[in-house]
């Protein structure tokens, strides 16, 4: 399973995407982001699983169907 | 005046620690070191065979902090008169004092992730009773390597429920690896013998012996339930005739040559200038 990695970089700030990770569960999601996005000092560190996104609008295909119907 | 109420001696440097316990202390911190040093080495070995490539950059980065922990308590030594770069760099691989369970090379995944998991967690639970150490300047280093723990704590157990769930060929590895360490693991703890009681008295650690193997069956007893036989560990009796309690390990038995001769930068011996 894909994992969307996010960070800030100080209280505050917008929650930026820094990358993602490949894991089996949110443990070693977490254990796997903190150690391969280490190399600048967060103030905090989230993933997602990819498929937990939900889309709710694009340019080229408008509205997406699971939001809108 | 009365100090019935500080009878807790503070320690803030090896000299003033007392003489018959000194000795103990410097023992504890280059068992603790060795451990870390040789784990680092463990880890260091799976870089390039982890399942996947996010496990090898948790094996880099986990054999990075076990080499800084190393090197934080190696450094410790020198309040003990100790020649830190001879015992760094000049030792015979029975002269080491890492755990017995890392003498050799974990030989499949899942025994390096019991090591992660259980020699792993054997150290920090030994650093854990040091939070409130008398003995200061290890009291003052080992809140921050317990902190960079807790994520070499979390991926052991991800992987080894990982294993456990993943089938009868992962789960029974998962199962055997466990097996092989805990009794090593269990007989690190040492006996509850004089010296180590005396340590517990001077408030150098906060317990010693089966106070700190029952605090380790206690705490990894979900993950023996895991592989179906919480109650192996009852029947694990340490045998302490063999029992260095110096070294924390049996007599005539070491770490293999050729990992510490990696430790000691053999190959490379003429580049290590002053």
């Amino acid at each position: 399973m894909i994992y969307e990695v996010f960070t800030r970089k100080a209280r505050g700030d917008a929650l930026k995407h820094i990358g993602s990770v490949n894991a089996p569960d949110d443990a070693l999601a977490g254990v796997y982001a903190y150690n391969t996005y280490d190399e600048e000092k967060w103030f905090d560190l989230w993933v997602v699983p990819r498929d937990r996104f939900v889309e709710v609008f694009n340019v080229d295909r408008g509205p997406a169907p699971g939001v809108t119907t | 005046m009365s100090d019935a109420t500080a009878a807790v001696r503070e320690s803030a440097r090896a000299s003033d620690l007392p003489d018959a316990q000194r000795e103990s202390v410097r023992d504890l911190i280059l068992d603790l070191a060795d451990t870390k040093r040789v784990l680092g080495m463990r880890y260091a070995d799976w870089l390039l065979g982890a399942p996947e490539l996010e496990a090898g950059i948790a094996l880099a980065s986990m054999a990075q902090d076990e080499w800084g922990h190393a090197r934080l308590l190696y450094s410790l030594l020198k309040e003990f008169d100790a020649d830190v770069d001879a015992i760094e760099h000049g030792r015979q691989p029975e002269q080491y004092r890492s755990m017995q369970a890392l003498d050799r090379a974990p030989e499949s995944w899942p025994e390096l992730v019991a090591l992660n998991t259980f020699v792993d967690g054997a150290l920090s639970l030994q650093l854990e009773a040091l939070t409130s150490s008398a003995y200061l300047p290890l009291r003052q280093r080992v809140q921050k390597i317990l902190d960079e723990e807790q994520f070499h704590a979390a991926h052991g157990r991800a992987w080894f429920l990982r294993l456990v769930r993943g089938g009868d060929e992962t789960r029974n590895g998962i199962a055997a690896a466990t097996h092989r360490y805990i009794p090593l693991i269990l007989s690190w703890f040492g006996p509850d013998s004089d010296s180590a009681r005396v340590l517990h008295d001077l408030s150098i650690v906060d317990a010693v012996g089966n106070e700190l193997r029952m605090r380790y069956l206690q705490r990894f007893a979900s993950l023996f339930a895991e592989i179906g036989d919480a109650n192996f560990v009852l029947d694990i009796e340490p045998d302490w005739s063999q029992y260095d309690e110096a070294a924390r390990r049996s007599t005539d038995t070491a770490p293999d040559a050729e990992t510490i001769a990696k430790i000691r930068g053999d190959k490379n011996r003429a580049f290590l200038m002053d």
